[in-house]
């Protein structure tokens, strides 16, 4: 680094100079953090509030009647954690997130991979075409998928019409109809994530291990795959938070049957008015979203390494 | 004694029917151990037919021929062939140790060979004590290094090399010149080397193809086609050219190896001396690089140099180029400097030059190589 000096002034000696980048640098930050404080003040006010609100209201104790008392008591955790319908919901819940979030990134990955890969004119159509779903609400998706799925849908009429089963499958209002709903409904962001995360795969690479003798499968299992698992990772914990937190497919697909913790929340909420209750369970769920982070952050720190 | 290890006739690769071929029926023989540089400048389907070679792309018609073997459908990964990439594409995910086994492991050769041929292959690449590194931690020059180990560890029967010094330094580029030049011919490995640098073509090849559009223009050793250039193309694209039109008046008699002296008619200044392939006649050519040209500021005793002006002069510290118009032609010249005056846009000077300096093109316009 060149010091500019004026004359007659004795240059700088390095700690000094070291000194005086320090000082401007630490000038810098504080113009760095006030450009900062909107954004962080948004955020406070639509974000951190209204959790730490949520978290203060599960502490409550609600009345069957609606009226929420003013306390602070772990009864709205105790009857979760100890009643073991609860424990059934949050372990369907969990499995219902495992589940889809690994059929998505099954049934996604080729179609990311595709479009990441190719060198088509029309990859941005195809792209676009792959996100349009995007463009319609899930709840009419829900819904398109109960027609399909229906007894008299699409899908069982095509099966007893081609004489491969006599009783039409149960395919909606249980967890199956909930999970391929789901599937498809989450696609769209599986791939936009894994594409995301290819970034590290490159067609010369494919092609390096192609001219050292690798097989399309050696190619596919050492070189392909290893570099997607980012992306792949991504999408499975993308998907898992989106399908454990969303409660209108279940709702709708699964017809009562199904419950998981976005729709006891909901029921909580609007139906018995036990806020201090659904504060609960959504905080059991945030600590289940915390775990599967953490999990995939020791995750991606490994295969980053 | 030569043998020939690659052989590619008519080779031909048309991306879309309708357009014009990027590799144009294309022959070559490459001679066990010689480095074959692939120059010219970009489009000119040099990367199109490495990558035809390698495996990497199905050619449209033509066949590829090694060993006596015909391998021109055979899938990349049965070619045995090392390929070093522009962008060296290591992998990410592989310490510099895993990346050159990776070919190794590919033909499931023995472990405790695996791990011998690696440290061995790095350390021919000076870069032994890096095994555990990361590919990202490394420089350019040692990514480049780790490319050329991973493709020689497994004995290639063809080393390729796609631009491999682009993405260099200039100094770095200069010593990586001569170690994989000095590397391929510790191994004998025959090599064929993309490039569009024409001093890297004649500083590392033993044989240069000149390509333009396609075709090859001219395939020789690099003082063949710096000395004897087939085509105004060739003469251009390697080093600076004056190019003059000049008719053969007579062919004055042999000047060695298949050539002649003649006499020409050079347009606008007259007859003068000048050599090329034997039995030329009509309308050719002529070609003289720049540092050929003696340029004199005081009045020569030379009957034959010629007067002009001088338009332009560059110093570049060693060279200086002169720039002298004579009638309406301009020629460029070079010469080293020296201390005293630099002689001054608008002087008189006087040009000259050997016969032999003096090359016809045999081929006018555009021709096909043979």
């Amino acid at each position: 680094m060149t010091t500019l000096q004026a004359p007659g002034q004795t240059p700088l000696r390095p700690a000094e100079a070291g000194e005086l980048e320090k000082a401007t640098e630490k000038r810098n930050r504080r113009a760095y953090l006030a450009l900062l404080i909107p954004g962080l003040l948004g955020l406070l006010v639509s974000f951190v509030f209204p959790l730490a609100y949520m978290v203060r209201m599960s502490f409550n104790r609600g009345a069957p009647d609606g009226v929420i008392e003013e306390t602070f008591t772990f009864d709205t955790y105790i009857q979760p954690l100890t009643d073991p319908y609860y424990w059934k919901v949050t372990l369907d819940t969990f499995q219902m997130g495992v589940t889809v979030g690994v059929l998505c990134v099954l049934v996604s990955y080729p179609v990311a991979l595709f479009l990441a890969r190719s060198q088509s004119k029309y990859r941005s159509l195809l792209l676009a075409i792959a996100i349009a779903p995007l463009l319609t609400s899930a709840v009419v998706r829900t819904y398109g998928w109960m027609v399909i799925l229906g007894t008299n849908g699409l899908v069982n009429s095509s099966l007893t019409g081609l004489g491969i089963i006599d009783t039409p499958l149960k395919l909606t209002n249980n967890m199956t109809g909930v999970t391929i709903g789901l599937v498809e409904i989450f696609m769209p962001y599986a791939i936009l994530a894994m594409i995301s995360g290819f970034g590290r795969l490159s067609p010369q690479l494919e092609e390096a291990a192609g001219s050292l003798g690798a097989s399309k499968f050696n190619v596919f299992t050492r070189v392909t795959l290893p570099l997607s698992l980012p992306g792949i990772l991504t999408a499975f914990l993308l998907v898992f938070v989106l399908s454990i937190s969303t409660f209108i497919t279940p709702r709708l697909l699964g017809g009562g049957s199904v419950q998981v913790l976005a729709t006891e929340i909901y029921d909580q909420t609007t139906g018995l008015l036990n806020w201090p209750f659904a504060a609960a369970l959504s905080v059991i769920l945030l600590v289940l979203f915390g775990l599967i982070i953490a999990v995939y952050q020791r995750l991606t720190r490994k295969i980053g390494g | 004694m030569s043998q020939t290890k690659l052989s590619i006739v008519d080779l031909t690769k048309r991306y879309a029917a309708g357009l014009e071929p990027a590799v144009d029926r294309l022959n070559m023989q490459v001679e066990e151990g010689h480095l074959v540089a692939l120059l010219g400048p970009s489009g000119c389907g040099k990367t199109t037919t490495l990558r035809m070679v390698a495996g990497l792309m199905d050619p449209t018609a033509g066949s590829i021929t090694v060993d006596g073997k015909e391998i021109t459908h055979t899938p990349v990964n049965k070619r045995g062939m090392g390929m070093v990439f522009q962008s060296y594409a290591l992998f990410p995910h592989m310490n510099v140790e895993q990346n050159v086994a990776f070919g190794l492991q590919m033909r499931q050769t023995p472990k405790a060979e695996q791990k011998k041929r690696v440290a061995a292959a790095l350390d021919m690449v000076q870069l032994g004590h890096l095994g555990k590194r990361q590919t990202r931690e490394l420089s350019g020059g040692q990514q480049q290094r780790i490319a050329l180990a991973r493709a020689l560890v497994v004995e290639p029967t063809l080393l390729l090399l796609d631009e491999p010094l682009s993405n260099l330094d200039a100094k770095l580029r200069e010593t990586m010149r001569t170690e994989i030049r000095s590397i391929q011919q510790r191994t004998r490995a025959t090599t064929l080397f993309v490039t569009h640098d024409q001093d890297e073509a004649l500083d590392m090849a033993d044989r240069i193809a000149v390509m333009n559009g396609g075709l090859i223009e001219q395939f020789g050793s690099p003082t063949e086609v710096y000395e004897r250039p087939r085509t105004h193309f060739v003469a251009n694209f390697i080093g600076q050219a004056n190019f003059l039109q000049a008719t053969v008046v007579s062919e004055v008699g042999p000047a060695g190896a298949g050539e002649s002296h003649y006499k020409v008619d050079i347009e606008g200044l007259g007859g003068f001396g000048a050599v090329g392939s034997a039995g030329l006649s009509g309308s050719h050519e002529l070609v003289i690089r720049p540092h050929r040209l003696k340029v004199t500021v005081a009045n020569a005793a030379d009957r034959d140099a010629i007067k002009g002006t001088i338009e332009r002069v560059s110093y570049t510290g060693d060279a200086l180029s002169v720039a002298v118009k004579v009638g309406g032609k301009t020629f460029n010249t070079q010469l080293l400097t020296s201390s005293g005056d630099l002689p001054r846009p608008g002087d008189t000077a006087y040009l000259s030059w050997s016969p032999e300096d003096a090359y016809i093109l045999p081929v006018n316009g555009k021709g096909p190589a043979s």
